[in-house]
């Protein structure tokens, strides 16, 4: 009998066998992403503009109608506001930064961030590009679109304004800050949004503005849950309630009902558009 | 049919033992008991106790699946590779055991386009970059000046401390900083307010090469241990 060596017939079925044994199998499914990007309906500058302006409204009501009304039946708000020994509320700015910590834990790979030319904490001051971009966002308030070719991510600077009294006066009188004449309408700062595609189906679309609107329900039922470890001061009621009618806060379905209602419409007929 | 030719006993002897100890191999490397023999080296601090499998998942697909699309990656027939074996182990990983809401410097903030050139120096966006596994120790890093690459401009209004922060900058006395502020930030301690008083150095060292905790045992956070993660990926 010939030595297998010496029958390259056999070598070849040997290696054509082995060849077709692990072809049977398959390979790890791979989505391509030419079939993924013809699904995309959205650039990314559309998305992040709309999740930016969900972020508005969400931000607004919450400074003016949470912190704003609050304040005024005696809640307090701080930026120390998870600290053990102090007993408040998430003040914007760290409300903001809650909802992109929960943004960031999510499988949604979008990013937010908020940075300002003065910042009260000197880590939040942007540099570099987004720096000279921001010039430009305080002089016309418009949003300012890159690609960050370091991280290779889609980026976009909206203007982040003083809408509130509250967010002027805290900022002035703060001990750290860097500017004390801020004023109602001030560009006080910036939100970065950052994305990795260029852009996005009807699905991620949806995926980015669910991310964001999950993100403001977690930093709220936190905030929720360390009303309840409060040990002296008093506890609002948590219901259908706002603090306009008293030392109440509404339940973080009332609250999120509230931000659909007031931002949807915008959204919601892009979104029905691109589904025609 | 199974007759075998006495001149062929030391190949069929060979090929039983060497099946038996494949198989032997194969049960003894998948026993728990076995793993630090697998393992690239000893776990580090609060480490010691986890099972592989707790960093180290599965890669989709069987191993034959992976080695197709590998090599049909390697030969321009896919768009991207996969892992092979095990899934890369990345800063996702870390946090569903050690995520905290009050984390002083979580990792994602620094990948904000304004940590460019600091996280150049020091890449604060992932865990390892600090916390290598399998050294045996709690932090790895080698040099602890770690905080200039962003508090240089650093202003404390109403400076408590005897040695004021501006001057400790000026002097470049970064290592200073651990000495009474922990990076996450996850101790319940009071911060001192003399330069003396903070923890000298060598405790410092000691601590993050796995000793005992000098800012004190009241933590705010405590990572989960591997049953707590277990339950917690059940009710996923």
């Amino acid at each position: 009998m010939k030595r297998i060596e010496e029958n390259p017939l056999l070598i070849i079925a040997v290696l054509l066998f082995s060849f077709m044994l692990l072809q049977s199998c398959g390979g790890v499914p791979e989505e391509s992403t030419k079939e993924m990007s013809s699904n995309n309906v959205f650039s990314v500058s559309e998305v992040l503009e709309m999740v930016s302006k969900e972020n508005d409204v969400t931000r607004t009501l919450y400074t003016k109608a949470i912190v704003g009304k609050g304040k005024a039946q005696g809640m307090k708000f701080d930026e120390d506001w998870r600290k053990d020994d102090v007993e408040a509320g998430p003040l914007p700015a760290l409300f903001l930064r809650g909802v992109a910590t929960s943004i960031k834990k999510g499988p949604v790979p979008l990013g937010l961030y908020l940075g300002s030319d003065f910042p009260v904490n000197a880590a939040n001051k942007f540099e570099g590009k987004q720096a000279d971009l921001f010039k430009k966002i305080k002089k016309d308030q418009e949003p300012q679109f890159f690609y960050d070719e370091d991280q290779e991510l889609h980026t976009a600077m909206f203007a982040d304004l003083a809408s509130a009294a509250a967010c002027v006066t805290c900022h002035n009188k703060h001990p750290q800050t860097t500017k004390d004449d801020w004023v109602l309408g001030d560009v006080m700062g910036a939100t970065t949004w950052q994305y990795p595609k260029d852009s996005l189906s009807y699905k991620e679309t949806v995926d980015v503005l669910n991310s964001y609107a999950k993100g403001t329900v977690d930093i709220y039922v936190q905030y929720l849950e360390e009303i309840k470890a409060f040990k002296e001061s008093e506890k609002p009621s948590i219901g259908d309630k706002w603090p306009a009618e008293g030392k109440y806060l509404p339940t973080p379905e009332v609250f999120l009902d509230s931000v659909r209602k007031l931002s949807s419409y915008e959204t919601m007929k892009k979104l029905i558009a691109a589904k025609d | 049919m199974f007759k075998t030719s006495p001149l062929r006993k030391r190949q069929l002897y060979g090929g039983i033992i060497g099946l038996a100890i494949g198989v032997l191999a194969i049960v003894f490397f998948n026993l728990k008991s076995s793993e630090e023999y697998i393992s690239l080296g000893p776990m580090n601090a609060g480490h010691d106790d986890l099972s592989c499998v707790t960093c180290h998942a599965d890669a989709k697909g069987n191993l034959a699946q992976q080695l197709q699309s590998n090599v049909e990656f390697a030969i321009g027939l896919r768009e991207k590779s996969v892992d092979f074996g095990t899934q890369d182990v990345t800063v996702k990983n870390c946090l569903e055991c050690h995520d905290r809401p009050n984390d002083r410097h979580p990792p994602h903030r620094f990948s904000e386009p304004r940590f460019k050139k600091a996280i150049k120096k020091i890449d604060a966006t992932t865990c390892i970059t600090c916390h290598s596994e399998h050294n045996g120790e709690r932090v790895t890093v080698a040099s602890l000046n770690y905080c200039m690459n962003c508090h240089r401009d650093l202003e404390v209004e109403d400076d408590p401390i005897d040695v004021p922060h501006i001057r400790l900058i000026a002097n470049e006395q970064w290592s200073t900083c651990i000495q009474c502020h922990d990076f996450h930030g996850n101790h319940a301690y009071e911060v001192p307010v003399k330069l003396n008083d903070t923890i000298p150095m060598a405790v410092i060292r000691d601590y993050l090469n796995g000793g005992r905790d000098p800012y004190g045992d009241s933590k705010k956070h405590i990572g989960l241990s591997e049953p707590e993660w277990i339950k917690l990926k059940l009710q996923d």
